[in-house]
């Protein structure tokens, strides 16, 4: 005998929600997901009405489903926003291609200006060139720490006052685990955060913060929102990955496991003692960016590549040889200096036709 | 460890591994002699270990031992009470029943004491620490058909230790209101029935007048929990407080654990993926005092778990040279796939590549503490409770679409008990699998017998506006409006035949 949803009564209940157990109605689970996300937003008062909100879109399930749902919340709830969709071209053959074109019909279909910046264009250096002169290894803190950098300085070009991400339930509770395992307070501490902030750069925010990545998957199934599953070709990252793969195991003995890391992360803070001895923000003296250090850990990377020594930003030892060898010469190729958004579009935004 | 290439798929993206050891074979400590163990890249000889891992295990205990805290001129060593450890047959309580035996207990005989002690045998500085020290150790095997009574096998490895006294428990005595009263906790009119089928845990009956025997009591409870997480949870929840109760009534002021650094790293872990992060930091110690009785005459227990800077490694050598009897601790059946198992499992195997894992595990959540204070305690687990919980839940896991609907016609004038749960806990009651219930389906469960009381006492601290800022009000009653109830208050506004 079919079921009836446990949520409406009514219709008949065709899936089981991974978050709760419950079997629902499609109606009712496009009706949760959606109130979910918007009382998330609503709760943490993420928005003013006329903000410039850039989606961060890769063209994947998080991304293209997240522009999907902030259009939808803007029109019901008249949030106010003006979106646009912010792409980042990392310069590696075969595995963006097919993603960002998803982005570009996702411009067509949403209705919203597009902007596409890639790491050639800002540093000088596609992942490819990266992966020929590093290798394999460590490129994924190449690609992580100008990834960041990129999204923040297209957001400026754009004149955003926030940038949002599709970081989901599962990233976020991984990422907790990761920085326990690994003893980094300084993440720890603000991994949780639904919106943060450096001192210059844009807001950034994480809508789905509560989504888990299967109801993601399941949205857009049923509302049939075509993105592409590529898995980055340059290896994902070994240590992330024991954490997710223990991550799933916790999610099949008991699927709440996720949202209860979350609430676990956010019920605890460092405390002020150890806060006092963690290093104050500043601004990288060579680009303008907010760093921990004197160069920021993109001008070092960069430096590094620039110098042939790209380890440099790696290793202590690599760093030293560097030093080693003198200052960086005057020639030595830069990230433009950033500046925060001024008032107008830097750039000129793809409007769809 | 910072490797970004993927093990499953290439062999040749992992880092080297490090030597096992960072310099020569020979000893850190005294440099002669030839190592015997490497502990986390450090290697040690079987001279200098036992007096490392017997320094590592006062440097976790001694400075919690006096009842304030040693300002900068260091007094003696003296506990306000007596001093209860807590056994299990496991290794790290083997570890610690031993270790503490031998510092503190070994010598008390009067004819060990020798008149050449300094200041005399009667000074109060050759005092001995705590006057009196007793195990104490929790049978689980009522709780599971099949699993043997080890009670007996206990007290015959223990009769070595003879200057201790032994204190058998049982798990089911959580649910005896004569073991409750003896350890002096105040007897309720009334037990708690709960209805865990609902995810505001209804309390479906509230009386005592039928007399349940406790083994089914307890067996009831475990069999309606929803999963093996929430069994694997419950278990070491009601030792805990059967335990601290026993502290109390044998007026100890301390308790010791038997958590290695290796199981404490587990247990935090596995704490955190079952949403207790508000209370991190008593999973490495904390100061507990019982709820039933009023806060100045209160008496506290100090937790402490003196090989939370030891590693399981360590504790199975200590074990193997000091020829110390391991039993083994009796598993739980079925719950292989649970989340406390899986942890381990994960930390144990973590522990053997990357062996400094679970020492900065232990650490970093060492540096934490709960973002905001709390007002009251978990009516089950006695922990701490965070204000807001029931909102959060219901914000970012909707569960029904009408806050106002109840899911049964039969619980008229029942009340709940979620407000009064930590988040652990609650989430122990509510949270089901994805592969279907476990639950048997009886309706009522009983609950331990402390929390009947600890109910009573927290919806009067409500009532009287000393409780929580969030239910400082009254204990709250939901039912479904019916129409007759309905009908009765607006009746007066009705105009002749309403009848739909």
């Amino acid at each position: 005998m079919p079921k009836t949803c446990a949520l409406c009564k009514k219709s008949r209940a065709i899936l089981k929600r991974p978050k709760t157990g419950q079997q629902i109605c499609k109606e009712c689970f496009f009706y949760v997901f959606e109130t979910e996300v918007h009382n998330t937003i609503t709760e943490s008062k993420l928005f003013q009405p006329g903000d410039r909100v850039a989606i961060g879109a890769s063209g994947g399930k998080d991304s293209t489903v997240l522009a999907y749902v902030m259009k939808t919340l803007n029109e019901r709830y008249n949030y106010g926003l003006n979106l646009f969709l912010l792409s980042i071209d990392e310069g590696i053959t075969g595995y963006r291609d097919d993603s960002l074109e998803t982005v570009k019909r996702n411009q067509e279909q949403y209705d919203m200006p597009l902007k596409i910046l890639s790491y050639d264009e800002l540093y000088g250096w596609t992942m490819d060139a990266i992966v020929a002169e590093v290798g394999r290894k460590n490129n994924c803190t190449f690609c992580g720490v100008f990834r960041r950098q990129a999204l923040d300085r297209g957001a400026a070009m754009l004149n955003v006052d926030h940038i949002v991400t599709g970081h989901n339930a599962d990233d976020i509770a991984e990422t907790v685990l990761m920085n326990i395992m690994r003893g980094d307070i300084a993440r720890l501490g603000r991994c949780t955060l639904i919106c943060t902030q450096g001192e210059d750069t844009i807001r950034r925010s994480k809508p789905f913060k509560y989504t888990y990545e299967k109801e993601i998957v399941m949205y857009a199934y049923f509302k049939k929102l075509d993105y592409f599953s590529t898995e980055c070709i340059y290896s994902p990252d070994a240590y992330r990955g024991h954490a997710r793969t223990f991550l799933k195991g916790l999610e099949a003995a008991r699927p709440s496991a996720i949202i209860d890391i979350i609430h676990s992360g956010e019920a605890f803070e460092v405390s002020e003692e150890v806060k006092a001895t963690q290093k104050l923000q500043q601004t990288c003296k060579r680009c303008g960016y907010m760093s921990s250090n004197e160069l920021c850990k993109a001008c070092t990377l960069l430096e590094g590549l620039e110098r042939g020594m790209a380890s440099s930003g790696i290793t202590e030892r690599a760093r030293k040889r560097l030093e080693a060898e003198g200052p960086a010469p005057d020639s030595l190729r830069t990230i433009p200096f950033f500046k925060p958004p001024s008032g107008n579009p830097t750039v000129t935004i793809e409007v769809p036709s | 460890m910072s490797a970004c290439g993927n093990p499953a798929t290439e062999t040749d993206v992992l880092m080297e591994r490090r030597p096992k050891f960072d310099k020569s074979r020979d000893c850190v400590k005294c440099k002669t002699n030839r190592g015997n163990i490497v502990i986390r890249h450090a290697v040690y000889c079987k001279e200098c270990f036992t007096p490392l891992v017997s320094f590592k295990f006062r440097r976790s205990l001694e400075p919690f031992v006096n009842e304030l805290p040693q300002g900068p001129r260091r007094k003696a060593l003296k506990a306000s009470g007596d001093l209860l450890l807590a056994f299990s047959g496991g290794l790290g309580s083997t570890v610690l029943l031993d270790l503490a035996y031998q510092a503190y207990f070994a010598n008390r005989h009067e004819e060990d004491r020798t008149e050449n002690q300094q200041g005399g045998k009667d000074h109060p500085r050759n005092a001995p620490i705590w006057p009196k020290g007793s195990i104490c150790y929790v049978e689980i095997c009522s709780a599971f058909p099949g699993m043997k009574d080890r009670t007996e096998k206990i007290r015959t490895a223990i009769a070595s230790y003879g200057s201790l006294d032994f204190i058998p428990l049982r798990l089911e005595d959580a649910f005896d209101n004569s073991w409750w009263e003896s350890v002096g906790g105040r007897p309720s009119p009334s037990d708690l029935e709960v209805d865990l089928s609902n995810e505001e845990i209804f309390i479906s009956f509230f009386s005592k007048e039928t007399i349940v025997d406790p083994v089914t009591s307890l067996r009831t409870f475990l069999s309606n929990l929803p999963t093996h997480t929430a069994i694997s949870r419950a278990v070491p929840t009601l030792v805990r407080i059967l335990l601290l109760y026993t502290a109390r009534s044998t007026g100890s002021s301390h308790l010791l654990l038997g958590t290695s650094l290796t199981s404490l790293s587990v247990s935090l872990i596995s704490a955190i993926s079952q949403g207790a992060g508000f209370t991190v930091r008593e999973e490495a110690q904390e100061e507990w005092a019982s709820l039933d009785v009023p806060s100045p005459t209160r008496k506290s227990v100090r937790v402490i778990r003196p090989l939370r800077d030891i590693g399981m490694k360590e504790c199975a050598i200590l074990c193997w040279w000091r020829n110390l009897n391991v039993i083994g601790k009796e598993k739980i059946p079925g719950g292989k796939e649970d989340i406390a198992n899986l942890t381990k499992d994960f930390i144990v195997g973590l522990e053997k590549d990357y062996p400094s894992t679970v020492s900065t595990i232990a650490r970093t959540c060492g540096k934490l503490i709960p973002k905001a204070g709390s007002a009251r305690k978990c009516i089950l687990c006695e922990q701490p409770v965070q204000q807001g919980i029931q909102d959060w839940k219901s914000r970012t896991s909707i569960r029904t679409l009408d806050a106002a609907e109840t899911t049964s016609d039969v619980i008229e004038h029942s009340r709940f008990i979620s407000p009064y749960l930590c988040y652990a806990c609650h989430t122990t009651f509510t949270s089901r699998s994805s592969r279907g219930s476990m639950q048997s389906g009886t309706t009522s469960v009983r609950l331990p017998v402390w929390t009947g009381q600890h109910l009573m006492d927290a919806q009067w601290e409500g009532t009287n506006g000393d409780g929580g800022h969030e239910q400082k009000n009254e204990v709250w009653e939901k039912r479904r409006a019916k129409e007759e109830d309905m009908k009765n208050i607006i009746g007066d506004f009705l105009l002749g035949d309403t009848s739909t």
